[in-house]
């Protein structure tokens, strides 16, 4: 049993944790959205995908790197492997729309999704794959009743410590200035000599490794991977991207944590069947009063 | 499991199917009449009805051959009333429309009796076929309350409905000394109505309801569900689910401190459960079908199941050998083969099979929840005796 305040303060922990999750998926969905304005809906398969690789490259060099050193080798690998897979997307499946009507480039999103997570459905014979890395999940720090894992810990630090550099990248680096400027005019860019394909590119390297490093750690913390296990993911994480502003790069992460803690708040005190009630309820009253999200702006239409 | 979930969406459709394949049968009984009893005088021919094509198709080849070991070792013993039996399988596909048509081709091949049923929807829809027919229909897996619903007087549920489940669950938690259990599903029908029939049982042994938490399916985060769960005091957690996501549940209870005990469903009844928990695994208990590994004599049945079909028997195997062993019996003790007199032994037979005792209520199920407990010890599965 807990005291109130550590019930409630139990349940924040577990929020931030969802949270940091679903931001992590968030920053790709926004990043790319804020820059050719298309919903990437094949993104929460990235992030099945960026699991799937850690749990098979864990696999095979578990025998040589045991323990950490062989999680990061596969996650590393994850992240190579998830890249590569959303700069394929975008060079074959998007680039060849950007000028076709947006929602064309969002059904071929849709598409892309199928694609991948009914590939990895052939794979895994549509079987659960569990992940076991001979590492104490249990082991952690316990101020009272409260419980934080060590892996919980780790997994915040990495998201803070990925959401920091990113937020530099874009702000204080040449590509990250040509990020903002591609999101402003694409014309103009090209007129300047930035190349626009390329900062393309690269957004969607960046976002779908993002993608791959939640996916890595979700098979890590969670321990089983499925074909589908991209899709709720999938939808939370565009919510999270919505609600804190999408295109914006701290929204998304502001996004993430609010609904993450949403989620764990719903679940105390109206029960797991209404959470998702709750939280959603919560952020329809959000959209209505800040239609463009939390740190959102408001859009001018260009003619 | 998947039974149950059949049935709804194609209850529809079964009906129009039912009343098309009824009318084919008729067609087809009275355009050859006379030539459907069976074409050996010195055989009685066995309609098997179960799901060899499609999802289902592991278990319902599974059901044809447990049926067939037993038929072989039968006619060697010498047969049945000097005649042997002979195995007519026809494939249900776990699908509603083709159930009937299954049906229509036992019916036509001149079948004497009639076992299996694995879905129940698909089981559900072949019935009245066989009823018509009057012929015995001996239901070995599926165990919805639907199937005894229909009260057709010639049908008898060989397996367990989910309401033993909930006895064996009671039996344990007792045994254990539960005082608040807490029921977590994941708000799909087989799962949602498992944790239905645990709420009204536990409280009636004086088992207290500590919390009923939802499980989104493959949600990957559970933490919050478990802070709930401890603060509900709970000293007993009973997963209603599937193993995927059961094991991720399990190891998050323990991860975020939960110390009581936690048992799971027959969704989570397999060994894959073992693997994906690791050491959080330790300890857990299980509802579990019989499983012939943990039956008295299951040891022959194993071997020489595999030594026959080269694979291992699957969960449902000793429900269909002693569904045909019960059969066996009852035409020996009636001295006849027809339906009425068969059927008046079954109903008063008791039978100790390899699946547990077969002994039937008035309402043709079984009197004896045949679940067994099993618990997780050193990344075995250990028999629990209550």
């Amino acid at each position: 049993m807990f005291s109130a305040w550590e019930l409630i303060l139990q349940q924040l922990v577990n929020g931030l944790i969802l949270g940091s999750f679903y931001a992590l998926v968030a920053l790709g969905y926004s990043m790319v959205y804020g820059i050719i304005k298309l919903l990437n809906f094949a993104h929460g398969d990235i992030y099945m995908t960026g699991a799937f690789i850690c749990l098979s490259v864990y696999g095979a060099v578990s025998g040589v790197l045991p323990g950490w050193t062989g999680i990061a080798v596969s996650v590393l690998a994850a992240m190579a492997v998830s890249g590569l897979l959303g700069f394929l997307a975008q060079k074959f499946a998007y680039r060849p729309l950007l000028s076709a009507p947006r929602l064309s480039l969002l059904i071929t999103a849709i598409g892309v999704s199928l694609v991948i997570s009914n590939t990895v459905m052939v794979i895994t014979k549509s079987q659960p794959l569990f992940f076991t890395s001979g590492l104490d999940n249990s082991l952690g720090i316990k101020f009272g009743s409260i419980t934080v894992t060590y892996i919980q810990i780790i997994m915040l630090a990495v998201s803070a410590i990925l959401m920091i550099s990113l937020t530099l990248f874009i702000n204080r680096t040449m590509m990250g200035k040509a990020m903002r400027a591609i999101a402003l005019d694409q014309d103009t860019c090209a007129l300047v000599g930035i190349n626009v394909n390329k900062i393309i590119g690269l957004t969607f390297v960046l976002g779908s490794a993002l993608a791959a490093i939640a996916g890595g750690m979700a098979c890590v913390y969670y321990g089983n991977v499925q074909y589908n296990m991209g899709y709720m993911i999938g939808i939370k994480a565009f919510t999270a991207a919505v609600i804190g502003g999408i295109g914006s790069v701290p929204g998304a992460m502001l996004g993430g944590i609010l609904l993450g803690l949403l989620e764990a708040l719903g679940t105390q005190f109206l029960g797991s069947s209404w959470k998702d009630v709750f939280a959603f309820g919560l952020l329809i009253l959000i959209l209505i009063l800040r239609p463009n999200g939390l740190l959102g702006r408001s859009e001018i239409e260009r003619m | 499991m998947l039974k149950k979930s059949v049935l709804t969406s194609k209850s529809a459709k079964s009906f129009i199917a039912k009343a098309v394949a009824s009318a084919l049968t008729a067609v087809l009984l009275t355009g050859c009449s006379g030539a459907s009893s069976s074409s050996n005088e010195n055989e009685i021919a066995i309609g098997v009805i179960s799901p060899t094509s499609g999802s289902e198709a592991y278990y319902g080849t599974d059901m044809v051959q447990s049926y067939q070991l037993a038929v072989d070792e039968i006619n060697a013993a010498g047969g049945v009333l000097g005649k042997t039996l002979k195995l007519y399988p026809e494939d249900d596909g776990c699908d509603a429309n083709m159930a009937t048509n299954a049906a229509s081709k036992i019916i036509a091949s001149g079948a004497d009796f009639v076992v299996g049923g694995y879905c129940s929807g698909a089981t559900v829809a072949a019935m009245p076929l066989f009823h018509d027919e009057n012929l015995l229909m001996l239901i070995s897996a599926a165990n919805s309350t639907e199937i005894t619903a229909l009260g057709f007087e010639q049908s008898f549920m060989f397996n367990s409905p989910g309401t033993h489940a909930a006895l064996t669950l009671t039996d344990l938690c007792l045994s254990l000394g539960t005082t608040k259990a807490a029921l977590i599903h994941q708000g799909d029908s087989y799962t949602k109505n498992l944790s239905d029939i645990c709420e009204e049982a536990l409280p009636k042994s004086g088992i207290e309801i500590a919390t009923i938490q939802v499980m989104e399916k493959g949600a990957p985060d559970v933490s919050a569900i478990v802070t709930a769960v401890r603060n509900s005091g709970a000293d007993f957690v009973y997963w209603c689910g599937y193993h995927a996501d059961g094991s991720n549940v399990i190891k998050q209870l323990r991860q975020g401190g939960y110390e009581g005990d936690i048992a799971v469903g027959d969704g989570s009844a397999s060994v894959e459960l073992i693997t994906a928990c690791g050491s959080a695994g330790e300890g857990v208990y299980v509802t579990s079908p019989p499983f012939v590994e943990f039956a008295q004599g299951g040891d022959k049945f194993v071997e020489d199941y595999k030594a026959k079909f080269e694979v291992n028997p699957g969960n449902y195997a000793t429900l269909c050998y002693d569904t045909m062993y019960v059969l066996k019996n009852a035409i020996e003790q009636a001295n006849s083969t027809e339906t009425d007199k068969v059927r008046d032994v079954i109903a008063n037979i008791e039978y100790q099979g390899l699946s547990g005792l077969i002994k039937f209520t008035p309402e043709r199920e079984l009197e004896v929840s045949n679940f067994i407990v099993l618990q997780i010890e050193k990344g075995e599965f250990k028999l629990v005796e209550l």
